[in-house]
C-alpha cells in the first residue's frame, strides 16, 4: 500500500509522542507518572542528537525494525548525505542550545 | 519475588497454528512475549519482575531518559509486530497488572467493549500528518502578495519618519498574524480533503522547535483512521500536494501505518 508513496519513516519525536501519550488507557495495577510528553521529548532528543550516543545507548532501533528497515533500504545513497547534512545541522544547533537544556536536566 | 504482568494490547484469538509474536522477549529483555486467550480475545503480554516493575522502582526509572526511550521504543516496535498480523488494540505505554488473575478480571470487564473495538478497527490503518513550513518564506510570500500590505506599505511611505517606524512595525505584526493565519488555513484545507478517505480523525497540538529539532514550523499535526482499501487514494493527497507547494516552502509528512494508538478508545466503567 504505501509502497508507491514515499512516506517518512517515522522519526523518534513520531514515536514518542505517540507511545508516551496515546494508547488504551486503561486501569493497570501500577499507576506510572510520566512526565510531561513535550518536555520527555525534549530531554530525549538531545540525549539522541548525536548518533554515536545513539548507537552507545542501543538506540539503534531503526536498524532492526523490519519496517523502517525496508524503508531504509529504498533510500539512496544522496538521500543519506543529505541526512548526515541534516544531523550535522541538528547537533550544531543543539550544541548551541545547550546551556538552555541545562534547565530540563 | 512475584511476577508482574506487562500488557501490550488485545488482539482477536489466533485461530489454530502461530501466534505472530512467539519466541521474542518481553520489556524486560528477558521473559518470553505471550498470548493468553480469552473467549474471542487474546491479551498479548509478558511477564516481568515486580523488583523492576514496581511502582516505586518505576517512579524512578521513568525519570532516567534512556530508560524511557529504550522501552518505548520496545513498546512502539512490538506493537508494530503485532499489527502485522492482527488487529490490535494498542495499551498505553507501561499498563501493568499484578497478576494474571487481575489481567484476567480487567479483561472480563470490558471483553464486550473491547471484541466490538476489534471489529470497528479491522481493516483499519492509523496514519499521522504531520505538516511543517518555512515561515520566513511564508511571511516574505504574504507580505507580497497581499494587497492590504501592499496598500500599506505604499501609505507609509508618504509618511513622516517617527510615524514612518511606529506603522511599520504595526504592519509587521499583521504580516505575521496573516501568515498564522494561512498555515491554518492550508492544514485545514488539506485535513477536509483527507476526512473524505477516512473514518475517523483528531487534530492535535503543533510542536514547537525545541520538539521536533526542526527548521521549519510544525503547523499541522493530525491523525487517521483510514480503511485500507482508501490508503491509496489518502496518500496519494499527501504525495501531490507536497508537489504542487514544495516550492512554496510547505513539506508534508505522512507516516504509517501505526497500531491505532489514537483511535483505540474503551470507555472506564
Amino acid at each position: 500500500m504505501s509502497i508507491e508513496h514515499p512516506t517518512q519513516s517515522s522519526s523518534i519525536v513520531d514515536v514518542l509522542e505517540t507511545v508516551l501519550d496515546k494508547g488504551v488507557v486503561i486501569a493497570g495495577d501500577i499507576r506510572v507518572g510520566l512526565a510531561d510528553v513535550e518536555l520527555l521529548t525534549i530531554k530525549i532528543r538531545l540525549i539522541v542528537a548525536s548518533v554515536d550516543k545513539a548507537k552507545e545507548i542501543g538506540m539503534d532501533w531503526w536498524e532492526t525494525d523490519p519496517y523502517l528497515n525496508s524503508k531504509a533500504a529504498e533510500q539512496n545513497t544522496k538521500q543519506l548525505e543529505e541526512e548526515n547534512k541534516e544531523l550535522q545541522k541538528r547537533i550544531e544547533q543543539l550544541e548551541k542550545n545547550a546551556g538552555q537544556s541545562n534547565r530540563f536536566v | 519475588m512475584s511476577l508482574y504482568v506487562y500488557l501490550y494490547g488485545m488482539i482477536p484469538a489466533p485461530g489454530n497454528g502461530n501466534h505472530p509474536i512467539s519466541s521474542l522477549k518481553g520489556i524486560d529483555n528477558e521473559h518470553e512475549i505471550q498470548i493468553k486467550n480469552y473467549e474471542g480475545i487474546s491479551a498479548v503480554f509478558c511477564h516481568v519482575d515486580e523488583s523492576e516493575y514496581g511502582e516505586k522502582v518505576l517512579q524512578e526509572k521513568t525519570n532516567d531518559m534512556e530508560w524511557v526511550q529504550e522501552k518505548a521504543f520496545h513498546h512502539h516496535e512490538i506493537l508494530m509486530k503485532i499489527r502485522e498480523n492482527a488487529t490490535l488494540i494498542p495499551m498505553k505505554f507501561c499498563t501493568i497488572y499484578q497478576s494474571e488473575k487481575n489481567l484476567e478480571d480487567m479483561v472480563n470487564q470490558h471483553h464486550d467493549q473491547m471484541k466490538a473495538l476489534i471489529d470497528q478497527l479491522e481493516g483499519k490503518e492509523e496514519w499521522n500528518l504531520k505538516v511543517y513550513c518555512d515561515r520566513e518564506q511564508l511571511t516574505q510570500s504574504v507580505a507580497d502578495h497581499n494587497l492590504n500590505i501592499k496598500e500599506k506599505k505604499d501609505e507609509i511611505a508618504q509618511m513622516s519618519k517617527g510615524r514612518q517606524y511606529l506603522e511599520s512595525r504595526k504592519l509587521d505584526q499583521y504580516v505575521q498574524q496573516e501568515a498564522d493565519k494561512e498555515q491554518e488555513a492550508f492544514g485545514s484545507a488539506l485535513h477536509d480533503q483527507l476526512i473524505k478517505y477516512s473514518v475517523e480523525d483528531t487534530v492535535k497540538k503543533n510542536w514547537n522547535r525545541d520538539v521536533t529539532g526542526k527548521d521549519e514550523e510544525m503547523c499541522w499535526n493530525s491523525a487517521y483512521l483510514v480503511p485500507l482499501e482508501q490508503v491509496e487514494n489518502f496518500l496519494e493527497i499527501i504525495t501531490n500536494e507536497n508537489e504542487k507547494h514544495k516550492d512554496s516552502g510547505w513539506i508534508l509528512e505522512a507516516t504509517g501505518p501505526w497500531p491505532p494508538y489514537h483511535f483505540a478508545k474503551l470507555n472506564e466503567k
